[in-house]
């Protein structure tokens, strides 16, 4: 990890609306440029982060603009920990099914893909609840 | 800038679909809106050129997914070029590559697509 970084966390918050996507998935990308990834993982956490955020959105809070999605990311020791909070319809990890890709290849469907992106792209995803908040965590390791 | 924009260019035999930036939850529409047009108008080859596209996510390729079968059931098909390495992956890594042919470059893509001159207007 690049030094000055690790131990260090990085707060955003925003408005359940898409339209926020763009600028989530930006800072997910630099940051993790940042603390050493290369531009293949870099990328590869942008999507698991537009992914997870607009499940948040979509799915947790039903397309309602008027809440919000914390996203919080740290740097810790050899990984990149990307945290998602919001206050909505929450996953739990036993809810979890991904869907198999060369099952999809022979009966396509729409919808589905996202959260297997992002345990493809993503070191670690899990989901839990505290204090009535949802959580999805996302861990990126480096190198 | 615009988180996307697209191009369409109308060819005898096939069109070019060229979105620039990024399709996600939020562009999806307008990339669904581009696709859904010219399906409407008996347009059934479709390349989707891909050097300007930053990213897709999987609302992106269920948006493609959603329009296959009626292509294909018309006799054309949509099929896929000039895919930047990190587009490339997430097509790759879903499966989609085996369900869509990908060419490096716009006229081997067109090429393929106009040896089936029958999906199109």
């Amino acid at each position: 990890m690049t030094a000055g970084f690790d131990g260090q966390r990085f707060r955003l918050i925003i408005p359940s609306q898409t339209r926020y996507l763009n600028l989530v998935t930006n800072l997910a990308k630099r940051a993790s440029m940042a603390v050493g990834l290369d531009d293949s993982a870099a990328a590869k956490v942008s999507i698991a982060v537009d992914e997870a955020v607009t499940n948040i959105i979509l799915h947790a809070y039903k397309d309602d603009p008027n809440q919000v999605v914390e996203i919080e990311l740290r740097f810790v020791s050899g990984s990149l920990e990307v945290h998602l909070f919001h206050t909505g319809h929450g996953l739990r990890n036993d809810q979890i099914s991904l869907p198999d890709p060369n099952e999809y290849v022979r009966h396509p469907r729409k919808g589905g893909l996202g959260l297997l992106l992002m345990s493809r792209f993503m070191d670690e995803v899990r989901f839990q609840e505290n204090d009535n908040r949802s959580e999805c965590c996302m861990i990126k390791r480096l190198g | 800038m615009a988180d996307l924009s697209i191009q369409v260019r109308k060819l005898d035999g096939a069109s070019v679909v060229e979105p620039c930036g990024f399709i996600n939850a939020h562009t999806v529409r307008q990339f669904e809106a581009a696709l859904e047009k010219l399906i409407s108008e008996g347009h059934y080859n479709i390349l989707l050129k891909c050097d300007n596209l930053n990213y897709i996510s999987s609302a992106g390729l269920g948006a493609i997914m959603g329009q296959i079968e009626t292509v294909r059931e018309n006799g054309g098909d949509i099929m896929l070029s000039n895919l930047r390495e990190s587009v490339f992956l997430i097509f790759d890594t879903l499966g989609f590559t085996q369900l869509y042919r990908v060419f490096e470059q716009e006229e081997d893509a067109l090429g393929a697509l106009m040896g089936t001159k029958k999906g199109h207007k």
